[in-house]
């Protein structure tokens, strides 16, 4: 029988399961986390990353502007500030829609800065940036150019679009 | 900025197609009304501005003389002018820099909200210099 100062086996577990425990606690509180705005486009849900929407207007009347290209349907009056929107549909491959029915996201990056006609907003959540996954190699062509990386929400796997690759799309 | 270099336009304003529109009155030389004259030098503002396949009706259409400074003459076909008014530059937005691209190339240089609408500014003088450079 072993003497009461040697440590028991129980403990011996005991402790090193603590110390997994602490390891994972210490992973989990540094994994750092990404906040995406889930939203309806056409039948598709897309995301955003949070940082980029600096907020979600309700549909607005937007004033058309002669000569502009299909993507951009006008401008709209944001509290004084002048602002264009762009109809992401056009990029995504999206059937057309009534703008009006439509939300207005106001997306920021640098310079960039500009309303985005989306259908519904579905969920903001917060993400372990490693649970990002790489653009689908399958990912039709229309989507492709604005897709950064793949999510995982409610058992669907949604594109998560970069709005810095949106501005470059339309900076062409 | 100081009341003295506070630049001061007197704009015209009308609309074509549920479009609001405004031009500075130093660049019209006259204004009358459009009894279906047809012309080489007499052009319909949605063709010049590029509404595309849009159409567009005209409820009480005027011709306006535009001051070219050139020997051509440039005459469009708007719909009647609503208001004459002064405004300071301050009042004055610019577009947004996605579409400036595209609205410079058909003159029109800046937005201007009033009674809840935009007006969109257009100057003829930079519109035929986009459009129609063989009148300048």
């Amino acid at each position: 029988m072993a003497d009461s100062e040697e440590q028991l086996k129980s403990e011996l577990i005991l402790g090193e399961l603590k110390k997994r425990q602490r390891t994972k606690e210490v992973v989990d509180v540094e994994e750092e986390r990404v906040k995406v705005v889930i939203f309806m486009c056409g039948v598709n849900l897309y995301a955003f990353y949070g940082r980029d929407v600096r907020e979600i207007l309700p549909s607005c009347a937007i004033s058309w502007v002669p000569s502009l290209p299909e993507y951009l349907p006008g401008l709209i009056n944001v509290r004084g500030d002048i602002e264009s929107v762009i109809n992401l549909r056009h990029f995504l491959g999206e059937e057309k829609d009534d703008h009006c029915k439509c939300l207005i996201a106001m997306a920021v990056r640098g310079d960039f800065h500009s309303g985005i006609l989306i259908d519904s907003i579905e969920d903001v959540v917060d993400i372990p940036l490693s649970t990002i996954l790489p653009p689908l190699a399958t990912l039709n062509g229309a989507a492709r150019d604005l897709v950064i990386g793949e999510i995982e929400y409610g058992g669907e796997t949604i594109s998560l679009l970069d709005i810095g690759k949106l501005a470059a799309l339309i900076a062409l | 900025m100081s009341g003295e270099d506070d630049i001061r336009l007197e704009l015209l304003f009308f609309s074509v197609g549920g479009v609001h529109f405004a031009v500075d009155s130093g660049q019209v030389a006259g204004i009358a009304t459009y009894d279906g004259e047809q012309a080489d030098d007499l052009f319909w503002f949605h063709e010049e501005m590029g509404y595309d396949g849009n159409s567009v009706s005209y409820h009480s259409p005027n011709i306006v003389t535009i001051r070219t400074g050139g020997v051509s003459s440039y005459r469009v076909i708007i719909d009647s002018m609503e208001d004459i008014a002064e405004f300071s530059q301050n009042d004055i937005r610019l577009f947004p820099p996605l579409l400036e691209v595209f609205s410079l190339r058909r003159g029109m240089w800046g937005v201007l909200p009033r009674h809840g609408r935009m007006v969109l500014l257009v100057d003829f003088k930079r519109l035929i210099r986009e459009i129609r450079p063989d009148i300048n």
